[in-house]
């Protein structure tokens, strides 16, 4: 049984005794007896403690001290609420911030891939940066050529998007599928959870029509149905068969519904498709060869893709500059995210640094309000470690209630965070709330704790001058301490705070910029080309619903194109080459490039779009006649200064428009229409009439009511004309340029939801240090009023020690702003720094925030009853 | 009998505490100031246990179960603690006896090494 204390001091009691009764009848006198037996034993409490520390270890010793300590925080605290309150929301706004926050970061960046061996999974891109293109992909006889020589990596796997139209699945409609060769599954490394997935033998033109589903859309819109497989399904114009349902796995480079073989495709078996070297449309993953290390991959592609692009000079222009680059699979996938989420982290980091030194701030001024407390157990002989452990205990107390109700936080934040993320990284799809952000909570908490024990000074304990304190003194250094600290946070608010303005002046300018279209009264949409239909037969298929769709009550104008302005951008490909008669270009200058769009007569009606000079296309521009199209603006007066654009003949240069040039004469020039960019910029656009090419499949609706309330009746008119015909996202042209802008509004929310935070808490600590302040001199006040002072004096001198504050961490905050700016330019080429505007209205705001919070204590200091004051000491 | 001076005094080898301890409660239970006692009178008074060291060891051995401790009343009618020796205390006093007789032939043949007398 293990002895207590009692037993420690009873065996110690009864060897004195002893000793004593020994000496006693050795003839000592009792007192020396008594001195000499104390004396032999030597320092009594020493041996005490030792005999006490085999038993207990000193850990266990000082975490019951600590207890009993939290119990006592405990108590007292709770004649504080107003302080706990407030310190436990901000830091549980604070550390929920990074919990979310540090979860999604982890989810997305760090969390390896479920592909199998995932290291050694790479992606290769092929760029042009002379023509500013990131990543063209590749082309079949690329493909071709890199994988006959290539040793360094043991297998290719190709993946290419394709739309179908989709029937046999719930509604008939248009997908996005992926379309692969039979190694993909295998380089990847993926397995099935349902059938099989796909392998070479579904390679080749003779194979069957065979499809895989994604685990997401099998789960979301099928409920997970086993019976599934083995259904046939048809895929515009080929059939195939479900074979396999894939694992849960970032779906990239597309997120798709199903993924099915290369025969499914007549587009992938045609000879565009298999011999034309530019055209790339296949994106190419491959495995490191065992014992190849990423480098050595690198350095072979490098090699092979000069070797190739020096061997067909056609294809590969010189100004291009064709690069390849091979990065790991799971680089690749979150390089998109990887710039906003560590900014977020650092947002989230600083707001927790805000968080903890106002705490600090609230922290110390108890402290000094306890100082008398402090002061005569000091003097009682409380060690400086037991003084420490009574303001760690309490802070632990505080901190650990933060730290739960942030975790409780978090998991809403994660929700929101993640959703954000997942405008740019796949990967944020699949984030939760995961043990992680227990830990980072926790850790945060007793980081913040243990900082926030060791901020208070303690009492000295030389002399009784600090036991004469009663009431609350504030020295100049705690005064000092505390301004110094609500000034760095309204720094470092002030520096988020003027990015998130910067953000808002971005998006405000994108949102207000013109377009030079009709936005709000025309409705776009899908209305893919009817299956089977070709050439004659498709230009029919459109004017009868234009005219079908025309005659509906409301509709003012009916037009059909090939692109929806914005949400189409990227999906034709880059701009392409063309010539024009009486155009040379100077030496070296490389050939001129311009956006190929398909459009009906009246599609400039329609939007609104003016006609600078010419003619608009009429019906009698059709199949047959003679070649036209229409040019914008910028075009002309790049090409012809002078204005002698009209009529004259272009061609494109392209190879894949056929090795002999077809001349179109320039009939008309219309104002520029910039439909890639949200941000206008000029437009080099080739307008072709619809009824030349043949190729559709976006309708534009112009309407004097609500464009929205169309969409049942035109539904109804296509689907009389071809039952099976989709007919897609429908939206204003308005909207999908809001649905275009999405990810800079999220990023303006989301910082300025943070700087609001920062604003909030930093805020609240300059109106708590300037509240305790005026507690500390309310005598002062007092004396002030009595003799002859105005009460409105008073208040402005409150509210101008506030302003003071205010204004040095603004000045701080900038100076350091800029400097930190500077830095982070010198390593990201993306920063930018805030105009004068945003950053004034940052300030404005910071002090407007903080003179009216300041309000509260400069009034209270401004109503001070003179004789309770002076009688208060 | 003459008292040794101080400077006679040896300290004691770290350990063999111990294992003097569980060889005085050989010859049965006896108190703390006993044990300090019979180690002096044993020793001709060369060895004395301070009681700073000798409390802790006693604690000390009884967690490791070679001892075990009850209230008693000492002959002069004092209340004492007396500490008895278990069976794994006899064992443990086996084996430091052992591993003493080990260490003094090792350092005896040192100091005195066969031949060089």
């Amino acid at each position: 049984m293990r002895p207590d204390d009692h037993d420690f001091d009873e065996e110690i009691r009864g060897h004195l005794a002893i000793g004593i009764q020994e000496r006693i009848d050795r003839g000592f006198s009792p007192e020396a007896a008594r001195l000499a037996a104390l004396r032999e034993f030597g320092y009594l409490p020493a041996t005490r403690d030792e005999m006490r520390r085999v038993w207990h270890s000193r850990w266990l010793d000082a975490m019951s001290a600590l207890g009993q300590d939290m119990r006592v925080a405990l108590r007292s605290l709770r004649h504080a609420k107003g302080l706990v309150i407030t310190v436990v929301i901000t830091l549980a706004l604070g550390i929920g911030a990074n919990a979310a926050i540090f979860s999604v970061v982890r989810g997305v960046l760090l969390r390896p891939l479920v592909n199998r061996d995932e290291a050694r999974l790479i992606y290769i891109r092929q760029s042009a940066p002379g023509l500013g293109a990131d990543n063209l992909t590749f082309s079949v006889p690329e493909i071709a050529d890199l994988k006959s020589r290539v040793t360094s990596l043991a297998a290719f796997g190709d993946f290419s998007t394709v739309s179908f139209t989709l029937i046999g699945i719930g509604e008939p409609r248009v997908i996005q599928a992926g379309v692969v060769g039979g190694s993909f599954f295998e380089v990847m490394g993926l397995r099935p959870v349902l059938g099989r997935l796909l392998t070479e033998g579904d390679d080749g033109p003779a194979a069957a029509g065979v499809a895989v589903l994604t685990h997401r859309f099998w789960t979301t819109s099928l409920n997970s149905d086993p019976a599934v497989i083995g259904k046939s399904i048809t895929l515009g114009p080929r059939t195939a068969t479900i074979v396999g349902v894939l694992e849960p796995s970032v779906p990239y480079p597309a997120d798709t519904e199903i993924i099915a073989n290369i025969v499914t495709s007549p587009h992938h078996l045609g000879a565009t498709m298999v011999t034309g070297r530019t055209h790339r449309m296949t994106e190419l993953f491959a495995r490191l060869a065992p014992g190849a290390t990423l480098e050595q991959a690198r350095a072979e592609l490098g090699s092979i893709h000069a070797a190739m692009v020096s061997a067909h000079p056609d294809s590969y222009s010189a100004k291009a500059g064709m690069q390849i680059t091979a990065t790991p699979l799971r680089d690749q996938i979150t390089s998109p995210a990887r710039t906003i989420l560590l900014l977020l982290l650092a947002a989230a980091g600083v707001v927790f640094i805000i968080a903890c030194s106002n705490v600090a701030n609230l922290i110390l001024a108890r402290s000094v309000r306890r100082e008398g407390e402090l002061a005569v157990r000091a003097a009682l002989g409380a060690s400086r470690g037991a003084l420490r452990r009574t303001l760690l205990a309490e802070s632990l107390v505080l901190c650990g209630a933060g730290a739960v109700l942030g975790v409780i936080l978090a998991r809403p934040l994660v929700a929101i965070v993640a959703s954000f993320a997942a405008r740019f990284s796949v990967r944020a799809l699949e984030v939760a709330v995961d043990g992680s952000v227990l830990w980072v909570g926790a850790g945060l908490a007793m980081a913040a704790a243990v900082v926030l024990a060791y901020v208070p000074r303690l009492p000295s304990t030389d002399g009784p001058a600090s036991l004469a304190a009663t009431g609350v003194r504030l020295t100049p250094a705690t005064s000092r301490r505390l301004r110094l600290l609500a000034t760095a946070q309204i720094a470092l608010s002030f520096v988020l705070l003027a990015g998130a303005g910067m953000l808002v002046a971005a998006l405000i300018n994108l949102q207000a910029a013109g377009t030079g279209l009709e936005m709000r009264q025309v409705l776009a949409l899908d209305v893919p080309a009817p299956l089977g239909e070709y050439g004659a037969r498709v230009v029919d298929f459109y004017q009868e619903l234009a005219r079908r769709v025309g005659e509906l009550p409301g509709v003012e104008a009916v037009a059909v194109g090939n692109f929806v302005p914005w949400r189409d951008a990227g999906s034709f490909g880059p701009a392409v080459p063309f010539a024009v008669e009486g155009y040379t270009p100077a030496d070296g200058e490389e050939s001129q490039r311009g956006r190929l769009r398909i459009v009906s007569p009246r599609f400039f009606d329609v939007l609104n779009v003016p006609l600078v000079a010419g003619r608009q296309f009429t019906e009698d521009d059709r199949r047959g006649s003679e070649l036209v199209v229409i040019v914008s603006q910028t075009l002309a007066q790049r090409l012809f200064p002078n204005g002698e654009a009209l009529n004259r003949k272009m061609w494109w240069t392209d190879p894949y428009f056929g090795k002999q040039p077809l001349p179109r004469r320039i009939v008309g020039i219309v104002a520029d229409v910039d439909d890639e960019n949200v941000v206008r910029a000029p437009a080099m656009m080739v307008y072709h009439p619809f009824q030349q090419l043949g190729v559709a499949g976006r309708v534009f609706v112009r309407t004097g009511g609500d464009p929205y309330a169309l969409v049942p009746a035109v539904k109804r008119v296509v689907r009389e004309m071809s039952p099976n015909q989709p007919v897609e996202r429908p939206a204003t042209l308005e909207d999908v340029r809001a649905e275009v802008l999405t990810p800079d509004r999220l990023n303006a929310f989301v910082i300025s939801g943070f700087a609001g935070m920062a604003l909030l808490i930093s805020v609240v600590g300059v109106a708590g240090v300037l509240a305790f302040s005026v507690s500390a001199r309310i005598r002062e006040f007092g004396v002030r009023l009595a003799i002859g002072s105005s009460p409105r004096s008073l208040l402005v001198g409150v509210l101008s020690e506030g302003a003071v504050i205010v204004a040095i961490g603004v000045a701080a905050g900038a100076v350091g702003g800029y400097a930190f700016a500077g830095l982070a330019a010198a390593f990201l080429s993306q920063v930018q720094l805030p105009g004068a505007l945003p950053l004034a209205a940052a300030a404005a705001l910071m002090l407007g925030a903080a003179v009216l919070a300041s309000l509260i204590p400069a009034a209270r200091a401004s109503r001070v009853d003179v004789l309770q004051a002076l009688r208060s000491e | 009998m003459a008292k040794p001076r101080d400077d006679q005094r040896i300290d004691l080898l770290q350990g063999t505490l111990d294992m003097l301890v569980l060889r005085t409660l050989q010859w049965g239970p006896q108190h703390g100031h006993g044990i300090g006692q019979a180690i002096r009178a044993q020793s001709d008074d060369l060895l004395r246990v301070e009681t700073g060291s000798l409390y802790p060891a006693l604690h000390r051995l009884e967690k490791r179960g070679w001892l075990k401790a009850e209230w008693g009343v000492s002959e002069a009618n004092q209340r004492a603690k007396y500490y008895h020796l278990t069976a794994a205390g006899k064992a443990q006093l086996s084996r430091e006896r052992d591993r003493w007789s080990q260490l003094v032939g090792a350092i005896g043949r040192i100091m005195n090494p066969a031949g060089s007398e």
